[in-house]
């Protein structure tokens, strides 16, 4: 088991990234600490989604590169996957398992979760007050529950990076609330975290630093 | 780790009754219809039965394994899977071979019943036997490595057949030569060892492949 690291810097060197023949996104440069959240906005089809799955490593860029503690991810993506935690606008649920069996499974995937994460996996869905959905196929519960069901995973997760794709989709006022406690938490205890949003949080989460792409 | 991932495979297998009834289903419609098509004549039948056989798992396989990621596709598990610092290859290495449990292998227990249906001498039903046992997987593999290729395309069901037939055949050449040989009184083994070793190697290299192809999948 490597130790996580303390002190994280991702910086964003002059990334560009194609489709094809289509710029998504050009020249972006940027660094974000530990202890900061990268807000990014902008309008639809901006390219923030291939942004932030370039970050994750899994999105190959045209030029330029993204760093992590000036080690490039490409270059040694085990010790990046090591330290970031993904969790997509798809919600990566399976449809023919339960709230409980879905997350039980994505922790399997998930180094820094401990071996048996029931008690865990309880607390986190009482967290977010869907913990009577427990047994509920995903196929059958609200597209705001499935949100929820996913980003459950930040509480039983360890990882110091987060890299969240529309987290706040979908969620209640109520949930919403519990999500920046959430971010606020992360932030204080030293964790990092990139996600995009329409929703303009940057006042409820503090050392929040807001990037807007434009349309291309 | 694996003990997680190979429960919640066979978790959502049995929810899904149908994915493991289609093929079996499927199996004994082709294998009951010719014998109606084509009348009792009992050396006919004893000679285009393994080809039949060969026919429907080949179909099967096709069916079961032409929308094998869609769904990990379509809800972004695949994102998962590339992001987790678990080996990709080795949940692939499962998949397939869980794929393989759920299509083939329950046809394959059918065998000895069908041979006794069609009164098939022992010996001829033990190469069939051999040869599914060892050609089904190579099918399946390729079949799944078809369905990778497809993930970026909307609407890919006429291209997963496509790309994969031709690479079936030499699979096909040397099942339907053993099972030839073998009633016409020849030695059979040279074509098993060929399909072993195509199975070899297949298998090992087919998990690469699909963790690159579904990183292309993601990148387009």
């Amino acid at each position: 088991m490597e130790e996580v690291l303390n002190n994280l810097e991702i910086s964003i060197d002059r990334a560009s990234c194609f489709k094809g023949n289509n710029m998504i996104f050009e020249n972006i440069s940027y660094s974000v600490k530990n202890s900061e959240m990268m807000l990014i906005m902008g309008p639809n089809g901006c390219g923030k989604t291939t942004f932030i799955k370039s970050i994750c490593g899994i999105q190959k860029l045209e030029s330029g590169s993204i760093k992590l503690n000036s080690i490039d991810i490409n270059s040694d993506s085990s010790e990046h996957l090591n330290n970031i935690l993904y969790i997509g606008h798809k919600n990566s649920l399976n449809n023919d398992l339960t709230v409980f069996e879905n997350l039980e499974y994505l922790c399997a995937f998930d180094k820094s979760v401990d071996s048996i994460p029931e008690q865990e996996i309880k607390k986190s869905l009482e967290y977010f007050g869907i913990a009577k959905f427990k047994d509920y196929l995903v196929s059958k519960i609200s597209e705001g529950n499935k949100k929820k069901t996913s980003l459950a995973r930040l509480l039983l997760s360890k990882k110091k990076i987060w890299l969240l794709d529309e987290p706040l989709s979908f969620i209640d006022s109520e949930g919403n609330v519990k999500i920046l406690d959430l971010f606020n938490k992360h932030i204080t205890n030293g964790g990092l975290i990139i996600l995009s949003s329409h929703i303009d949080i940057s006042k409820d989460v503090t050392n929040t630093k807001k990037y807007y792409m434009g349309n291309s | 780790m694996l003990r997680k991932i190979i429960y919640k495979e066979f978790k959502s297998y049995f929810r899904n009754l149908n994915s493991i009834f289609l093929p079996l289903i499927f199996f004994f419609l082709i294998i009951s219809i010719f014998p109606l098509l084509i009348g009792p004549d009992k050396n006919l039948l004893n000679k285009i039965i393994p080809g039949i056989v060969w026919i429907t798992v080949i179909f099967t396989t096709l069916l079961s394994s032409s929308n094998f990621f869609k769904d990990e596709y379509n809800n972004g598990f695949i994102e998962t899977y590339l992001t987790s610092e678990t080996s990709l290859e080795l949940i692939l290495f499962l998949k397939i071979i869980l794929c393989w449990i759920f299509t083939c292998l329950p046809i394959i227990f059918f065998i000895p019943i069908v041979s006794i249906f069609f009164d098939i001498p022992l010996k001829n039903s033990f190469v069939i036997l051999f040869t599914l046992i060892i050609g089904s997987p190579i099918l399946v593999s390729i079949g799944i490595f078809g369905s990778s290729l497809t993930l970026g395309i909307p609407k890919n069901n006429v291209l997963v057949p496509v790309i994969t037939l031709p690479f079936y055949i030499p699979i096909l050449i040397f099942s339907a030569s053993a099972i030839e040989s073998v009633s016409s009184g020849l030695p059979y083994e040279m074509q098993l060892y060929i399909l072993t070793a195509l199975l070899c190697f297949v298998l090992p290299i087919m998990p690469y492949l699909l963790k690159y192809t579904l990183t292309l999948s993601i990148n387009n």
